[in-house]
């Protein structure tokens, strides 16, 4: 159930949106496209799904070259931003719209959608209407209904993109669990780096119509392979002509040789971190951040004059 | 004091319009048509060329909505959904009924059809169209053809193609989506757009006035018929034709609004 996708070009008139884009997904996996608006990853996702046709290259899913399948045939569940619910239809029968094209027999489809209805905690609402849903409910059911088809490959869509922060926290909780009871290879594209983070095992970062670097969240963000990739995945300060980590800046209050000295603009409290701006005597602006012991420790204050040293390092040509 | 006249001037303004417009006139003609009692009503109906008359507005109406049906879909689907060269000339062509006098497309008919016509030939073969009720439909099709389109066109866009998609991805062919996906969204504008032309085609006179030649008994549609019988000075006759045309249009409203689902009411 791996997809794999070599050489993927697409243009829209004169915007290039995919580039020469090749990205295998390991059976099993869940897998992130993480990117800013406009770097490709919809495109990319739309591409696998076959709701969009490439320009070059090709799609193999599950072993079998996909490029030329219309979407109906390439055994993938597709889950939209904005659910794409079937209005007209109650929300039970929006998760057996799949197995009825199928023509399955009656009895499989309700025992099905039951079981589905279970899965995504929606049983007693089979009888109503999208419309009479809330927008994490729907996206539930849009889940439910790609799932319904036993798809080889899920592919998700911004999915949390339309939800307000706490419904999107409990869904990405809820997508993971998912991931591991269903096991079926899993696509989602973000824009949010905390979120494919917490959900993704593999991350693609992609960046205008390429992707920048493929690995695990903590090597992204340990060993990012590009200045792009390690501003995007976290924060980061510039100290001269390198960037860092601010976590990685240490403050001291005697002066160090390695240390430059630097006064601080400006502190804010976030609860357990504490974020320190600083101006050099060169009139630059770093950050530091700190947590609120460590900043409780060294008493600091606005318009002291500290000392900073970076502690891990990158240069990026 | 004032707010609650304010309130009330607006009804007055608006109910007074209704009333001048619309129902002050249906209603005189309601009233002339029963005023010696049904009887004299009934002899103007039943006469043959008036019975006549409205098999044929049927016939032509029932051929012409659901051409126009058909293809105000098609032409909605095209317009919203595709991308082809000269979309923005189809895009206007179809209004083009609109604004156009429907005496000018009767005339347009004429210059076709008629003998030194492009297929004026087609007389010759033995195949008639001007005077008959090929001629008619034609000219009843061309100005009741925006209606189901101009209702999908708005609704289409509003909708999306998400929806279409998803089936897609489930599995449905571009059949299944169309019958099960985005026939039902855009139900109620193909409903109203039918509605719309039903009522046009009911009570077309200028087009059909100029290529149906009208011969009574043959060509003549009700409306034609009602202009024939108020020109002949039998008002009664008239009157009655309009009234039962009238409620034709009512009764199609009615039925439209009856075949209405509960599920919209949710």
């Amino acid at each position: 159930m791996s997809i794999i996708a070599t050489g993927i070009s697409k243009r829209f008139g004169d915007f290039v949106a995919l580039d020469n884009v090749s990205l295998e997904v390991p059976t099993g996996s869940l897998t992130a496209l993480l990117g800013p608006s406009g770097s490709g990853k919809s495109t990319l996702l739309r591409v696998i799904a076959g709701l969009e046709a490439p320009d070059t290259g090709e799609i193999v899913i599950s072993g079998e070259d996909a490029t030329a399948l219309p979407p109906q045939q390439r055994g993938v569940g597709f889950v939209f931003q904005h659910y794409a619910a079937f209005k007209h239809m109650t929300v039970r029968d929006n998760v057996a719209f799949g197995l009825k094209i199928r023509k399955r027999p009656k009895a499989e489809i309700t025992d099905r959608v039951d079981r589905l209805l279970g899965l995504v905690q929606l049983q007693q609402f089979g009888h109503r209407y999208p419309a009479q849903l809330s927008g994490g409910q729907r996206q539930r059911m849009a889940l439910a209904r790609a799932l319904a088809v036993e798809p080889e490959v899920l592919l998700l869509d911004e999915p949390f993109g339309a939800l307000d922060a706490r419904v999107r926290a409990e869904l990405r909780e809820w997508l993971r669990r998912l991931h591991e009871e269903v096991h079926v290879t899993t696509v989602f594209v973000t824009h949010d780096q905390e979120e494919a983070m917490e959900v993704a095992d593999q991350i693609a970062v992609m960046n205008n119509g390429g992707i920048e670097q493929v690995g695990g969240p903590r090597e992204l963000y340990e060993e990012p392979a590009s200045e792009f990739v390690m501003s995007f995945v976290g924060p980061t300060t510039r100290v001269g002509e390198t960037w860092m980590r601010p976590h990685d800046l240490e403050i001291l209050l005697a002066p160090s040789p390695d240390a430059p000295e630097a006064m601080i603009e400006r502190i804010v409290h976030l609860g357990f971190e504490v974020r320190v701006e600083l101006v050099q005597a060169d009139g630059e602006t770093l950050w530091a951040q700190l947590t609120s012991d460590q900043c409780w420790e060294l008493e600091l204050a606005v318009g002291q004059i500290v000392y900073v040293r970076p502690s891990a390092e990158r240069v990026f040509a | 004091m004032t707010s609650l006249l304010r309130r009330i001037g607006l009804r007055v303004i608006a109910l007074g319009y209704l009333i001048v417009i619309l129902v002050a006139p249906l209603a005189l003609v309601f009233y002339r048509t029963f005023e010696d009692g049904i009887g004299p009503a009934w002899d103007a109906l039943s006469t043959p060329e008036t019975v006549n008359a409205f098999k044929l507005t049927l016939i032509i109406t029932a051929i012409a909505v659901p051409l126009n049906t058909i293809f105000g879909i098609a032409c909605g689907l095209a317009i919203v959904r595709r991308r082809f060269r000269g979309k923005g000339v189809v895009n206007a062509l179809v209004d083009l009924p609109l604004a156009l006098s429907p005496v000018v497309v009767g005339l347009s008919l004429f210059l076709l059809y008629g003998l030194d016509g492009w297929f004026g030939w087609l007389g010759d073969q033995g195949i008639q169209i001007l005077f008959s009720l090929p001629a008619m439909v034609i000219a009843t099709i061309f100005v009741s053809l925006p209606f189901v389109a101009r209702e999908v066109v708005p609704t289409l866009r509003e909708i999306g193609d998400e929806q279409e998609q998803a089936a897609r991805t489930l599995g449905a062919n571009s059949r299944q989506t169309f019958w099960r996906i985005t026939l039902p969204a855009i139900r109620w504008a193909v409903i109203y757009g039918v509605v719309l032309t039903t009522a046009r085609c009911l009570g077309e006179y200028g087009a059909v006035a100029v290529v149906s030649g009208r011969l009574q008994g043959e060509t003549e549609t009700a409306t034609l018929r009602v202009e024939e019988r108020y020109e002949s000075f039998d008002l009664a006759g008239a009157y009655a034709i309009s009234i039962v045309l009238a409620l034709i249009a009512v009764l199609v409203l009615v039925a439209m609004t009856a075949i209405k689902p509960k599920e919209e009411a949710a």
